[in-house]
């Protein structure tokens, strides 16, 4: 279903191309958002449950469908979503209205377009860019100024407290973030991701599977450098200074109510669910089985890579609900002076490795 | 650690009937017996807290992230809490051995073996948060200890003293103090005879230990002030009155 | 320089700690559940009594009742209380132990008591009560008491009595009286003389 699938296919019907192109990119657009929507009621029913669990704890639970909450809490989601959606909708009064409205919006898109790019399988991405590696992180940038629209419209110090922090947050991290993609870009020479990812296909050693992180000791610590720098870019616990509730009440999304709430909720999970297709697409081997040879048409392909991202969302949820806060001066401390040399000295080691051992 | 503070006071609802507010202790005694198997479940939730203890230690005091918050914030040197008047566990966590129970004994308490843990430094400077914090987890190790000690020696009888209806004190004043787990908590009755008492004041340590945050916290930021209160262990209902 | 270094070590290695405890949690979860589903299952109560003189009474902190029938009008359990919530006002009888069947008055307690006074009004404030259960002691008839438990032959136990109003939580145990019900206590029909 990607976008060029659907123009080539209005071409076979007539000449329109910018028509076309515009129907394609509709076309491709609606399920994008669906997904978006169908992952954030998943999410959020899977992280109480599993941070009930965690805690000892049952999280919501029902005893059928219309009682409660429906059998194990099922319907919980949607009667969040229905709360949300009937709220009352409170602008302050001296707010800078038109950024205030604008705001979640503005995140929302930073998320939606970085999900055209992710690789479900080997036939479903809705853009398969010459340049995805980059395009998804540059995408990603976009956030940043609607977090600040929003600390800044609200009117409120504290909200312009966590606003800047995490703006702070969000730059700071990307420059490890994209150090590290650097290494499977150079490992596979590419920033394609299907070539990434199908560079990553047969198996080492005849049992593991020939993914980025397993090939080399560097590329091993790249993921993880990789992984947490996209925790602390979705602004999640341990790094969620901006969102802290003991702190700042909820730091930029104080004055939000309602609707456009759910907005940011919604973009904060499609973010997860974004740099989690990263980094499988760039270090787990994408859509590849883990089993060389074995499941590997394109359904199977989506199968291998939604489970993949599942994990890395759970591991997500894992480290929220273990780890107390960092402190806003400390997660600086980490970024600049340990996550960037390890980063840095991550593409050094992996370029010799390739000149050596190639 | 919520999970054991349910059972701690499922255990008070079992012997008195309230969790909290219980109005156990009366003059001349305490209100209510022991149920018959008491000994039974408490010893059988002391056997199964204090491995937890350990698994609370790992999950949180030797957490890295945890130490960093904690470690050298909120230092208070010694000379600057016992002018403040704080005392317990905070006054300890600063390095000054003092314990009501060892240093005023009152009640039985001379008769039970227990150490009196004193910080000392163990992650940064001495009398931070983390000192604080460790000396109330090691106070935890102490009480399970004396908690056995009293179970297995208490003797059988009756638990409340046959009184009479009005008791008629003589005059003067008296002020006592014990260990609460919050730091001294004392008690000053003036009386003219008369069985109602003409002055009843009750020096709470949390109110001395909330004084101290002013001086405390100059020059850490907002975060730590949040580290720090709650190393201090208040309880608002103590200061307000 | 190596202080970097180990501290990059403790850090994983504390994380990763952490992280296998919860995961303990997380799959033992069938084992170690605490959540009890309310309203479907309830905690059980203690059902033991005080113990020493009062055998009949409860330990659980419960609902007040009183047994007005039982009730002398001596004022001990107003006077008990800590909030002032319960509220007594009594005529005096004009014969001691004698029923006054009009209002619904007899004349001896369940224990055999003569009553000297007619309780008009005892109305009890439970959202003022605050469950000390200090005005069930002094009682000399055993006539006020918390529900349920040791007492569930007098009344079953019952601990959900919230209310929409509070005026609702306000309970008059006293049967009303009425002006006149009122006056023919304090000033008797004097004796038809033979």
């Amino acid at each position: 279903m990607t976008v060029d699938f659907l123009m080539d296919w209005f071409a076979t019907i007539g000449d329109f191309p910018i028509l076309a192109f515009i129907l394609a990119v509709i076309i491709s657009g609606i399920p994008l958002f669906l997904l978006m929507a169908l992952n954030a009621m998943v999410a959020v029913y899977a992280e109480r449950k599993v941070s009930a669990f965690m805690m000892d704890r049952i999280g919501p639970m029902g005893q059928g469908p219309g009682l409660h909450a429906g059998k194990w809490g099922l319907l919980q989601t949607v009667a969040d979503a229905i709360k949300l959606l009937i709220k009352e909708d409170t602008i302050p009064q001296k707010s800078d209205k038109l950024l205030f409205k604008m705001a979640p919006f503005i995140i929302f898109i930073g998320a939606f377009l970085g999900l055209a790019a992710v690789p479900f399988s080997s036939s479903l991405q809705v853009a398969d860019f010459n340049v995805g590696v980059f395009y998804i992180i540059a995408v990603g940038s976009i956030g940043v100024i609607g977090i600040i629209m929003a600390g800044w419209s609200s009117n409120n110090k504290w909200s312009l407290y966590g606003a800047m922090r995490s703006a702070a947050q969000i730059i700071s991290y990307e420059i490890p973030a994209g150090l590290s993609i650097i290494v499977p870009i150079m490992m596979a020479g590419t920033m394609n991701l299907q070539t990434m990812i199908q560079f990553q296909s047969g198996s080492i050693w005849g049992i593991l599977p020939n993914w980025i992180i397993f090939n080399n000791p560097f590329t091993f610590l790249a993921f993880f450098i990789f992984f947490i720098s996209a925790v602390a870019e979705t602004n999640r616990t341990p790094f969620d200074i901006p969102e802290a509730e003991s702190e700042l009440v909820a730091g930029w999304m104080t004055e939000y109510s309602g609707f456009r709430w759910a907005v940011f909720f919604l973009s904060e999970y499609s973010n997860m669910l974004v740099v989690s297709g990263l980094a499988v697409a760039g270090f787990l081997g994408g859509w590849q089985s883990p089993i060389p040879g074995m499941f590997d048409s394109p359904g199977w392909g989506l199968f291998w890579f939604m489970g993949k991202v599942i994990f890395l969302i759970f591991v997500m949820m894992w480290f929220r609900w273990t780890f107390p806060r960092l402190r806003v001066d400390q997660l600086m401390h980490v970024c600049w002076k340990v996550f960037i040399p390890i980063a840095m000295f991550n593409i050094f080691g992996v370029g010799i490795w390739k000149l050596i051992i190639g | 650690m919520l999970r054991d503070r349910e059972r701690i006071l499922d255990m008070f609802e079992y012997t008195c009937g309230a969790r909290l507010l219980y109005n156990y202790m009366w003059v001349g005694g305490v209100s209510h017996d022991l149920p018959k198997d008491f000994e039974k479940i408490c010893f059988g939730f002391l056997d199964y807290f204090e491995p937890q203890i350990d698994e609370y230690n790992n999950l949180l005091t030797y957490n890295k992230i945890f130490v960093e918050r904690t470690a050298d914030v909120g230092v208070i040197p010694a000379d600057v809490a016992i002018s403040y008047g704080v005392s317990g566990p905070n006054l300890r966590g600063s390095g000054v051995n003092w314990d009501v129970r060892k240093d005023e004994s009152y009640s039985i308490y001379d008769r039970f073996e227990f150490d009196v843990p004193v910080g000392d430094g163990k992650f940064g400077t001495l009398g931070d948060c983390f000192d604080r914090y460790w000396v109330r987890m090691l106070e935890i190790k102490e009480s399970v200890k004396i908690i056995r000690q009293a179970l297995k020696d208490i003797p059988s009888g009756d638990v409340h003293q046959a009184l009479p209806k009005k008791i008629r004190p003589p005059k003067g004043s008296v002020y006592r103090r014990t260990e609460s787990p919050r730091g001294d908590l004392g008690y000053y009755i003036i009386s003219d005879g008369s069985p109602v008492p003409s002055r009843v004041k009750m020096r709470s340590p949390a109110f001395t230990a909330l004084s101290c945050l002013d001086e405390v916290s100059k020059g850490w930021m907002i975060s730590d002030v949040i580290a720090i209160l709650g190393s201090l262990d208040i309880v608002l209902g103590e200061i307000d009155r | 320089m190596s202080k970097y270094f180990t501290n990059i070590y403790e850090t994983v290695n504390t994380l990763w700690t952490g992280m296998r405890i919860t995961w303990r949690h997380m799959i033992h979860i069938k084992r170690d559940n605490v959540t009890l589903q309310y309203p479907e299952e309830r905690w059980p109560r203690p059902e033991r009594n005080i113990g020493f003189d009062h055998k009949d009474y409860n330990v659980i902190r419960s609902r007040l009742h009183v047994d007005i029938d039982d009730c002398i009008g001596c004022l001990k359990c107003e006077r008990a209380c800590p909030v002032d919530c319960i509220t007594i006002n009594t005529i005096k009888a004009p014969n001691r132990g004698e029923d006054i069947s009009d209002i619904g008055h007899t004349g001896e307690t369940s224990n055999g008591t003569k009553k000297a006074m007619v309780v008009s009004r005892f109305t009890i404030d439970m959202s003022e009560c605050c469950y000390c259960n200090l005005c069930v002691y002094p009682c000399p008839e055993e006539c006020i008491f918390m529900v349920g438990g040791p007492n569930s032959s007098k009344h079953p136990i019952d601990y959900e009595f919230s209310q929409f109003d509070r005026k609702d939580l306000i309970y008059q145990f006293a049967k009303k009286l009425t002006p006149d019900q009122k006056k023919t206590i304090d000033d008797p029909k004097p004796e038809v003389e033979a």
